[in-house]
């Protein structure tokens, strides 16, 4: 998970031109520009992992080859509980951003705790009070459940995320868009928000990768995602090592490709 | 001159503004008629950047009245964007937008808060960057432009709302000196168009040239107040005095 660094920002005395330390201390081996060889710990990571897949589908079609057709369906599954979850937190998280640095102290509290408890759940267990918990009141199918569970759960950091970003940018800024007669909305969507995208994006998209990952949790939920759909075919062959093998090499792939995609995009930012 | 008949723009009545335990503020009082062009000095710490800051509601005042444009802008009933439409604010540090492009700075508020047309606004906006000088940078990013020039962009800017009232903190305070001049030209010429000005300033040369008044504050307050000729020649305060003779 991403930790925001400067714990300062709780006292509102931010200094104007202070950078956010968004620190990225999760995901995979985002490579970095020190990284220059041909063999950075991505590059044999990824390439190797993709040798690997390759070589024991070739050598041992059965059973690799035999996994390998199995779990393609659990890969799009996994994708849309990332891909729906990763939208709902982002709108989860910024209002609750808002919410963090808003001036009414009812909306702030809410914002607050809302931040508090649900940072301080583990995901699985939250995952199994929307699903079999809440179920006693209203029984959602799995995925949406699950889909919920995660989006709830990341909207918490995700309005951290935005809280930060939102407050990197210098005070002089709202200021000007004020005197300029902007309402606060107005400000904030014409001023502030375009610019915090900037700072805002890079951890976002670690939060993707992150998300990506723990969204094998699903499959607790009989959400047939690509853990799920190894476990299927596993039990039914016995092949447990084969299959958890080529389970995490898919896992370490995607998420690898994923990562990197972020730290050029990254790039791409800050060489603007 | 027949003071009383001129229109007051703005007008303050016992303002009083605490940082914390520091009295910022203490009880100032102060009207400014239509047209005229005030210069407020004093050191740094003095409460004059507060009190400009104060004429537009950014910063919020603990006691006292201020009425601009005929608004008293402490009335919870008055709409303080509303006013702030017709007051235009130049900061020290510019505060230009960096994510639009210089025309997209000045046409944004016209747009959003004016409701003019993207046609209209862009029509202003290049007549302003023609008037200070700078409209061959219209589809530059500020981030690309000399502080001069970013202090040109910021006045424009506030100028495209067509207020009636213009603010300006400390506008040349952030710049290399050789920059000094082509902000304080513009000023200049925006004085003798007739705008009411409020400026806070080092700059005693625009002071003698410009103002029709000039405040001296310290310690929060309004220590003496007269014509340049009157302040640069003698002022009476020891403060002033002592002030004038560390800056000259």
């Amino acid at each position: 998970m991403v930790e925001i660094a400067p714990k300062k920002f709780k006292k509102k005395k931010l200094d104007e031109h202070q950078k956010v330390l968004i620190d990225v201390g999760d995901g995979a081996a985002i490579p970095t520009k020190e990284d220059v060889g041909l063999f950075t710990a991505w590059r044999v990571a990824f390439f190797g992992a993709i040798a690997l897949t390759v070589f024991l589908c070739v050598y041992k079609p059965d059973p690799y080859l035999d996994i390998m057709k199995f779990v393609p369906d659990g890969i799009l599954v996994t994708f849309e509980v990332t891909v729906l979850s990763i939208m709902l937190a982002l709108v989860i998280g910024l209002f609750t951003g808002l919410g963090r640095i808003s001036k009414n102290k009812f909306i702030n509290g809410i914002a607050s705790l809302y931040v508090e408890v649900i940072r301080g759940i583990p995901l699985l267990v939250q995952l199994f009070y929307i699903y079999f918990g809440l179920g006693r009141f209203v029984q959602l199918p799995p995925l949406p459940s699950a889909v919920i569970a995660m989006a709830v759960c990341y909207g918490a950091y995700m309005g951290e995320i935005f809280r930060a970003g939102i407050q990197a940018i210098p005070k002089g800024q709202t200021e000007a868009a004020r005197s300029l007669g902007m309402t606060p909305a107005q400000s904030m969507y014409h001023v502030i928000l375009p610019q915090a995208v900037k700072t805002i994006l890079p951890p976002v998209g670690n939060e993707f990768v992150a998300l990506l990952k723990d969204s094998s949790l699903v499959s607790i939920l009989a959400v047939a995602d690509l853990l799920r759909r190894g476990r299927e075919f596993a039990s039914q062959s016995f092949t447990y090592f084969e299959t958890y093998t080529m389970v995490a090499l898919v896992y370490l792939m995607i998420t690898l490709f994923f990562s990197k995609l972020i730290s050029i995009m990254e790039d791409k930012i800050s060489a603007d | 001159m027949q003071t009383d008949e001129r229109r007051k723009m703005v007008e303050m009545k016992g303002v009083t503004k605490y940082f914390g335990s520091l009295k910022a503020l203490d009880e100032v009082s102060l009207d400014v008629f239509e047209g005229e062009k005030v210069v407020i000095i004093g050191p740094s710490g003095s409460g004059k950047s507060t009190l400009l800051r104060s004429i537009n509601r950014l910063e919020e005042i603990n006691a006292g009245d201020i009425i601009v444009d005929g608004f008293d802008i402490y009335d919870p009933g008055v709409n303080i964007n509303k006013v702030r439409e017709e007051v235009g604010m130049v900061f020290q540090q510019f505060n230009v937008f960096p994510h639009k492009t210089v025309l997209q700075n000045l046409t944004l508020a016209q747009t959003v808060v004016r409701r003019r047309s993207k046609n209209e606004a862009e029509k202003i906006a290049y007549a302003l960057l023609d008037k200070v000088g700078i409209r061959e940078k219209a589809g530059v990013y500020p981030t690309k432009l000399s502080g001069g020039q970013q202090q040109r962009v910021a006045i424009a800017r506030a100028l495209a709302m067509q207020p009636r009232l213009m603010l300006f903190d400390e506008p040349t305070s952030a710049l290399d000196p050789e920059m000094i001049g082509e902000v304080l030209d513009v000023m200049v010429n925006l004085a003798k168009e007739g705008m009411t000005m409020i400026v806070v300033t080092h700059e005693m040369g625009f002071a003698r040239e410009v103002a029709d008044r000039v405040i001296f504050m310290d310690y929060g307050v309004i220590l003496e107040e007269g014509s340049p000729e009157h302040f640069f020649a003698n002022p009476t305060h020891e403060r002033a005095q002592q002030f004038m003779r560390q800056i000259l």
